[in-house]
């Protein structure tokens, strides 16, 4: 039934109208089993019974491996599989990865063998880390508690730091009954059996078999005591530790890589959508008629704002779409029908300038108390020097490369939904509540995702097209949103504000720290890296959050609230260093050294690990400066962290061209990394992500709409901005580690800040630093 | 009403209006998917496909333009994948979520034809693509690796 693409396209080489990829008739109706087109990687229903829910092995040897997790260039694919064929023993050349289905997570729970957390938590090398698994809800925020695949969902993260013990878990306990069924065959003690490479030898004969060829038995084999079987401890591990290029690489250097932009279903239509650009707004009228017969058109819809509960409580807009034969033709027809806007005259007074003010003016309130040590105010009654600074962070899109969109298809009893998704149990949720149709009829094909940085379940893409669909039943719906659409259809990161005090002693040194953040009230992040403790130690220190109610939807950007607030703190950190006289980096190592962090002689580690990569000290011609910063995440917990240092060289011309020149990264390994190919290639990219929120991304409320809406308003760092030096080191600790697909090189932001300090001798604490005059003489 | 496009050595009949951009011929009537849409605006050149060996941005280019003339998308780079380019590319694992590659490595193969041994100054002045995941850092180390190898 199917036809790889490449035969469809030379098939249809001669043809005059060629539908991309192809799903066979039956794709939409029988069960589970659609047929992937060539470069895609939705689940399938296998042709070998499964050893377990994440392994089925064919007779050929092949191994597949089931990701619960979305692959949008973090390298879950990869590093996963890695995990589960570390334990497997198989032959990594024949691993093929495959999407988990989302909705077998739905219906069936987890083995009980995997639901017990190995070992002592986040300091133990046997442990399993602190999975965030608790009080999952399905609306809204997670996935289903304790379902098979443990944790659909894929943010903060946590892909290798929540899956790793049970993906090692499932490997073994697969291994141990292919061993089982091997001895089975041979009527062998079990122990004197060895698995190498997919290659079961009994030892005392030197006979040997193939995981192929037992696996059928294997399947049918049960383990008699699963909970018994331990997983390895990084000192055993072989593979996880080294370098493994990701396992879809060659599809996306040829193009076959599929996305959820590339789905083609039989019959399929195309929607363009546009909703309100002010959020809350909402369609007063529209004109059809205007456009009804301009080529390919269809039909328009209304959509309605959608439902708060199906979108993490935020409000987005309603809007129309257009449905046309081809995508340009329905956005052709969109862009010149006449539409009138009915937008809430509150969201429509919001301004950046007025939104900047009211959050300042919150600093001034009582605000809310998190954290209060020691005696501030007196502490800073007897300072001998006070320094306050005031720092502020635009609201930043995603803006992923990949617009928002989704293929779905209605009928009266199913629903099928192709899209890449970073919360498949929060789509499939609001698919049976717009549709009616029970949640366990709504099937979701996921796809390689063109960027996430925590972009979806934080927009309504899904729940448009849920919605278009359902008014179309039959016909297949791929909604897709155009850049412009895109900014709408998103959560921000919040903008945020911070005022820093800090009373000195004569020596220099902090005696009073006191912090206020503000963001509206619903910003992701707000204790992020201030909570609990300063991290710099201040013997009084006071932490308040302090908040505004705005209309614009904020949710979990790459970062979340760290990005900002490791902005905040170390910008700062390096305004005493300067007050006090001081080498940053010696202050800083200072105080950390006086903290009782558990944590601290890592971060110190980190600092001294840097500082000596970059040369720190050594003159640099005039114009080029240094700058050090501190990332961590959970430095205070005393279980699971990350920590890095980096030192930044950053060069600005006369002119006030800003290059970083050089970054020299030290980074926490914890008890190991499972693909350091993959962290250093997540460091690398981070690097120059944050450098482009450092440097030039901000999105502006204009009337209440977002102002900047494509990217030539909203730049994006070329090849030219990126460091033509990085250099990594890994270094040991003695914790797992958190994750690290989201907060690392943050100190870019401080470091460019700085430096251009340094240089120029003029000190900017509001990003982007675009917007200022950075040129000197 | 149809004209005739060159695509990848093979020469279609495309029933579309001619001033259709490009990038959703190839990608809607043509089914070459491999090309992509991301800004619409000729900014951040995801949907880079070569005409007559020039780097074009197809999402604002129209058909029209192309009658005539030899189109290369990233389906014709190679039969294989093992175009240097591409074998560079995997040497260094440079994708990460993969969206702008194809759309970089056309632009990176016009580049090498123009130049074939670059500095790091001609690839800054000539790869004005945008990668979202910066997947620069080993785009560029590909970008000499392809040439060593184009060269060899």
């Amino acid at each position: 039934m199917t036809q790889s693409r490449r035969d469809f396209l030379a098939s249809s080489a001669a043809g005059a109208f060629v539908l991309g990829f192809w799903l066979p008739p039956r794709a939409a109706r029988a069960g589970e089993n659609v047929a992937p087109p060539h470069g895609a990687a939705w689940y399938e229903d296998p042709t070998a019974p499964e050893i377990n829910a994440w392994i089925v092995i064919a007779p050929d040897d092949t191994v597949t491996i089931r990701i619960a997790q979305t692959e949008l260039g973090q390298g879950v694919w990869t590093s996963n599989a890695m995990i589960v064929c570390e334990e497997l023993q198989c032959d990594w050349s024949k691993v093929r990865s495959q999407y988990a289905s989302a909705n077998r997570d739905a219906r069936e729970s987890a083995p009980d063998w995997t639901l017990t957390v190995p070992g002592n938590g986040g300091t133990d090398p046997k442990g399993g880390g602190e999975p965030g698994f608790g009080n999952r809800a399905r609306t809204g925020v997670a996935g289903i508690p304790d379902s098979v695949y443990r944790r659909m969902r894929t943010n903060a993260a946590s892909s290798v730091k929540d899956g790793r013990y049970y993906l090692q878990l499932a490997g073994a306990e697969a291994r141990e009954r292919l061993l089982l069924a091997a001895a089975a065959v041979w009527k062998a003690p079990v122990g004197e059996l060895v698995a190498k490479d997919g290659v079961i030898t009994h030892r005392p004969s030197g006979r040997t078999t193939t995981y192929g060829k037992v696996a059928a038995l294997a399947a049918r084999t049960p383990h008699p005591n699963p909970k018994a079987i331990a997983i390895k401890s990084p000192d055993q591990w072989t593979l996880m530790g080294t370098e493994q290029k990701n396992r879809d690489v060659p599809m996306k250097v040829t193009g076959e890589c599929v996305y959820s932009i590339d789905v083609r279903v039989p019959g399929m239509k195309w929607a363009a959508a546009k909703s309100c650009p002010v959020y809350g707004g909402d369609v007063k009228s529209y004109d059809f008629d205007a456009v009804r017969t301009m080529p390919g058109v269809r039909s328009a819809i209304r959509f309605p704002i959608p439902d708060p509960k199906l979108t993490r409580g935020h409000v987005f807009s309603g809007g129309v779409a257009v449905i046309a034969d081809h995508w340009h033709q329905a956005k052709a027809a969109l862009e010149q029908m006449p539409i009138e806007w009915s937008v809430p005259a509150r969201n429509a007074a919001f301004n950046t300038a007025n939104m900047q003010a009211a959050l300042l003016a919150a600093l001034d309130e009582p605000g809310t108390v998190r954290v209060n040590v020691g005696d501030v105010d007196a502490a800073f009654a007897r300072a001998k020097k006070i320094v306050e600074a005031t720092y502020s962070t635009p609201y930043l899109p995603r803006a992923r490369m990949e617009p928002g969109n989704a293929t779905v298809l209605v009928t009266d009893n199913r629903v099928d939904i192709w899209i890449g998704d970073q919360s498949p149990q929060e789509t499939r949720f609001s698919a049976a509540q717009i549709t009616g149709i029970p949640e366990a009829d709504v099937y979701l094909h996921m796809c390689h995702l063109g960027g996430g940085f925590g972009r979806n379940g934080n927009g309504p893409q899904a729940e448009q097209a849920i919605m278009i669909a359902n008014a179309n039943r039959g016909t297949p719906i791929h909604l897709l949103w155009t850049r412009e659409e895109d900014f709408i259809g998103t959560t921000y990161r919040a903008m945020g504000v911070a005022r820093l005090r800090a009373a000195l002693d004569a020596d220099g040194w902090p005696v009073a720290l006191e912090v206020r953040t503000g963001m509206q009230k619903d910003g992701f992040g707000p204790d992020a890296s201030f909570d609990v403790a300063s991290r710099y130690f201040v013997p009084s220190y006071r932490f308040s959050n302090h908040t505004t109610d705005f209309h614009v939807p904020v949710g979990t950007r790459r970062g979340v609230g760290q990005a900002a607030h490791e902005f905040y703190r170390e910008s700062f950190m390096n305004e005493l260093a300067h007050a006090a006289a001081k080498d940053p980096y010696r202050y800083r190592r200072e105080l950390i050294a006086r903290t009782s962090l558990p944590f601290k002689n890592d971060m110190i580690k980190a600092l001294d690990i840097a500082a000596e990569m970059s040369g720190w000290g050594k003159p640099l011609p005039k114009g080029a400066a240094r700058a050090i910063a501190l990332e961590e995440r959970g430095a205070e917990t005393g279980g699971s962290a990350t920590i890095s240092a980096m030192v930044h060289t950053v060069s600005v011309s006369r002119e006030g061209k800003v290059r970083l020149e050089r970054v020299d990264v030290a980074h926490d390994q914890g008890f190991g990394l499972v693909n350091p190919l993959s962290v250093k290639k997540q460091i690398e990219g981070q690097i120059t992500w944050f450098y482009n929120d450092a440097m030039h991304q901000a999105v502006h409320i204009v009337d209440g709409r977002v102002d900047e809406n494509n990217f030539h308003r909203f730049p994006l760092s070329r090849i030219d901005e990126d460091p033509p030096e990085i250099d990594i080191r890994f270094f040991a600790t003695g914790h797992w580690l958190i994750g690290m697909g989201h907060d690392r090189g943050t100190s870019v932001q401080s470091a460019i800040g700085d430096a251009v300090f340094q240089i120029t001798g003029k000190r900017y604490r509001d990003l982007p630093y675009r917007q200022h005059d950075l040129s000197w003489s | 009403m149809a004209f005739d496009l060159t695509v990848n050595g093979a020469s279609h009949s495309v029933d579309a209006d001619p001033e259709t951009p490009l990038l959703w011929v190839i990608r809607d009537y043509l089914g070459l998917t491999g090309t992509k849409f991301s800004c619409g605006i000729a900014q951040c050149g995801a949907c880079t496909v070569h005409v007559d060996g020039q780097p074009v941005r197809s999402c604002s280019f129209p058909a029209s333009l192309a009658i005539g003339k030899s189109i290369k998308t990233i389906e014709g780079v190679s039969r294989d994948g093992n175009h240097p380019i591409q074998v560079a590319w995997k040497e260094l694992d440079a994708p990460q979520c993969g969206y702008c590659q194809s759309g970089m490595i056309m632009s990176a193969l016009a580049l090498l034809a123009k130049i074939p041994q670059p500095t790091d100054a001609d690839i800054d002045a000539n790869l004005t693509n945008a990668c979202r995941c910066s997947s620069y850092h080993r785009v560029r180390k590909a970008i000499h690796r392809a040439a060593e190898l184009m060269k060899a």
